[in-house]
């Protein structure tokens, strides 16, 4: 069984009179520990793809299961658990909370959880951790304003880490970073996949930052038109 | 506690989220401030007309009643035929109001216009007010105890009274003696003590020899302005010692010669009762704890007392009870004809005549109160729409943050939890510091304007209470809109 499986799905959105297919029909399957990088040009309907990977969004029809279960049809709150529990998110602008300072930024999906609020001195200890996983433990107590681009995108690494979920899913997470820091979040994601088995979704337009990936689904009008596994040890046909 | 609850995330993060705006929060603040300390202030100024206007009726004796031992009602024919006889321009105004078949109460003979006099009228002489009143033997101090127990009763204080000689070296003075009871202080809301302290139980239960005289017998005895406290004076050849000083605590009524309250001495019925060798009582004063409770309360005292002395249906009383509204037509201002006339043929006079006027006064002034309080109100609804304001401009400014929080697995309502303790932490700091703001406001209104005012623990509550319902009220709105956000939509504003 696949952790990630998408069956036929597809999205359309209103626009004022027209519709428009952004998901004509995805049927992909990913597999926990893999590393897949997602390319793509603008409006291949790879954004919409990964919303909702990541429960952010519901298909128009079509079926996606996470971990065999079947979440295209929950409600919004179940949603947000999914989220909360297995999903963790990367942005390409970063998302910190200003005037915030790191850790407490990395705490903050902690502030979520359906046991309740985890509480301070636990929170304070997960998300020390995490920093020290993309190796920002001295800048715990900057704010995002005294933190360099490259480190601003670990910070928001830490904290899709914090709550220890299964998924990292990363929507160009190099797009405002200089060439050698993108490479040193990628080595990152490459690291927690390796030392963790995380899986890692991540959508680039970028050849370069493809290549980490073992496996790179390239988007185009709504479908996907390649899938090509670059690690052998984790090669065999996905694609239905 | 508190320090705890400061620390929990979602305050901790609703201040933190305030301090991004200091200058928008501060004016949000005032404006909630001020919202909150007019209706205070407000709130202040009508409780205390309410107050005043209470204690005014209180200290007029309207919740007071008496009953007095004894029961003596003229005779119909007699009175009857006076009118005819000797009806003047003002009897004739009256006499439609006047029917024969009812019986006035409370009256002495001597009293009546109609009668011819050659010596002084009964009030006119010293001591000796309402005669063939209070001379039966019929109360009991058990009586007194058993009135205690009527709901609705505030004070009881058993009396004996005798006319008494008060020596002091050569001088003395003759006056009025009332064997009383500790609590008469207390019902006597127009009394305020010159010197000295009135008796205490503990003198009432061993039958002390302590006496506390009225400001005219201090200053006929001792001079004026001299100390009376701690002298001794001599009554019915015992010496007393003169523990206080009994005078009028309003300008309304003033201390004079003959008056039954300052000209007269007080000591404990008890002391009375050793020294005379009595056990009755001749009067029983009761307050009512409300003022417009009296006519039941008197009814009740009628039905105990008729029961404790075993009359029957058809005997009349052994006893009298008076209120304020009754006693103050027949001893005080009207003529006594026309009070006659009037307590004749109302039934429960005090209560459309005193009663109502007390509580007509009091519910005038409850609803002044009110009426204060809810124009005050419309400051709190325009802080309030300064607290939506600010709240949706939080929801603007941090629309990114709000589909990060709900991306990293916040639900809508956490998100609507956490705007809503935003407006709340707004709404209750501004309510505090209203409540300050309001009390000083109070301060200041009753010592500038010499007005009453009240500010009741109950409306500090409520205050507090109507601040923080303002902050969800209005912060429901923006809060609904915040956690109604999709959060593809918001991570995607700049």
């Amino acid at each position: 069984m696949s952790l990630l499986e998408t069956r036929e799905l597809t999205k359309e959105y209103r626009v004022g009179d027209h519709i428009v297919h952004a998901l004509r029909g995805v049927s992909l399957a990913i597999d926990a520990g893999e590393f897949v990088t997602i390319v793509g040009p603008s409006g291949s309907g790879k954004s919409t793809f990964m919303h909702i990977l990541g429960c952010l969004d519901r298909p128009t029809t079509g079926q996606y299961l996470l971990n065999g279960r079947d979440v295209s049809t929950l409600p919004p709150d179940e949603l947000a658990r999914v989220r909360n529990e297995m999903l963790g998110f990367v942005f390409q602008g970063f998302n910190l909370l200003a005037r915030t300072s790191a850790v407490e930024n990395v705490e903050l999906p902690l502030l979520y959880t359906r046991q309740g609020v985890v509480r301070a001195g636990d929170r304070r200890k997960k998300a020390m951790a995490a920093l020290e996983a993309v190796g920002l433990t001295d800048r715990a107590e900057h704010h995002p304003n005294q933190l360099s681009g490259g480190q601003q995108q670990r910070v928001a690494i830490a904290r899709a880490l914090v709550a220890d979920p299964s998924v990292l899913l990363a929507d160009e997470p190099t797009g405002n970073l200089d060439t050698a820091t993108s490479h040193e979040v990628m080595e990152i994601f490459a690291r927690l996949r390796r030392e963790r088995g995380l899986t890692i979704v991540v959508i680039t337009h970028e050849r370069d930052i493809a290549a980490y990936g073992s496996r790179t689904i390239d988007f185009r009008d709504g479908k996907v038109t390649s899938d090509v596994h670059h690690d052998q040890a984790l090669a065999e046909p996905s694609v239905r | 506690m508190i320090k705890r609850w400061l620390s929990h995330p979602f305050v901790d993060l609703a201040l933190k989220a305030l301090g991004r705006n200091r200058l928008q929060t501060g004016l949000t603040l005032l404006g909630m401030t001020i919202g909150v300390a007019t209706v205070l202030a407000m709130m202040a100024v009508g409780a205390g007309a309410q107050q005043s206007i209470e204690q005014q009726v209180r200290a007029a004796g309207l919740n007071q009643l008496t009953v007095r031992a004894g029961n003596w009602r003229p005779k119909v024919e007699d009175t009857g035929e006076a009118v005819a006889h000797q009806g003047d321009a003002r009897d004739t105004l009256v006499l439609p109001l006047y029917r024969g078949d009812v019986l006035p109460i409370a009256f002495h003979p001597e009293d009546d216009p109609m009668e011819k006099h050659d010596h002084p009228l009964a009030r006119q002489r010293l001591g000796d007010l309402e005669a063939g009143l209070g001379s039966a033997a019929t109360l009991t101090f058990a009586d007194a105890e058993a009135i205690k127990e009527l709901p609705g009763v505030q004070y009881v204080a058993g009396g004996v009274h005798e006319n008494a000689r008060v020596h002091v070296g050569g001088k003395r003075w003759f006056t009025r003696m009332h064997g009383t009871d500790v609590e008469m202080p207390s019902i006597k809301r127009g009394w305020m003590l010159a010197e000295g302290r009135f008796f205490t139980r503990r003198e009432q239960d061993n039958a002390a020899q302590v006496i506390v005289i009225g400001q005219i017998v201090a200053d006929k005895l001792f001079g004026p302005g001299a100390r009376a406290a701690g002298q001794e004076v001599t009554l019915w050849n015992q010496p007393f010692e003169v523990v206080g000083v009994v005078t009028s605590a309003t300008w309304v009524v003033r201390p004079a010669p003959g008056d039954d309250q300052f000209d007269a001495v007080y000591m404990p019925y008890t002391t009375t009762h050793r020294l005379l060798n009595l056990s009755k009582l001749n009067d029983i004063t009761i307050t009512a704890a409300s003022s417009g409770d009296v006519s039941r309360l008197a009814r009740d005292i009628t039905m105990l007392l008729r029961q404790r002395h075993g009359i029957g249906d058809d005997q009349p009383d052994d006893f009298t009870v008076l209120t304020q509204a009754t006693k103050a037509l027949t001893t005080g201002g009207l003529p006594p004809s026309v009070a006659r006339a009037v307590a004749g043929n109302v039934a429960e006079l005090e209560k459309v005549t005193l009663e109502q006027l007390a509580t007509t006064l009091e519910r005038a002034s409850r609803t002044m109160t009110w009426l204060l309080a809810a124009v005050a109100a419309v400051s709190l609804v325009v802080g309030g729409i300064g607290i939506m304001n600010i709240t949706l401009l939080s929801v603007t400014e941090r629309t990114r943050e709000i589909g990060l929080r709900l991306a990293v697995g916040a639900r809508g309502r956490d998100v609507m939890r956490q705007f809503l303790i935003e407006a709340v932490t707004i709404s209750l700091a501004g309510g505090v510091a209203g409540i300050i703001l309001g009390v000083i406001a109070a301060a200041l209104i009753a010592r500038t304007l010499n007005w009453a005012t009240v500010v009741s623990p109950l409306s500090v509550l409520l205050a507090f209470g109507v601040a923080g319902a303002v902050g969800v009220f209005f912060g429901w709105y923006p809060a609904r809109r915040a956690s109604r956000l999709d959060p593809i939509v918001a991570l995607r504003r700049e």
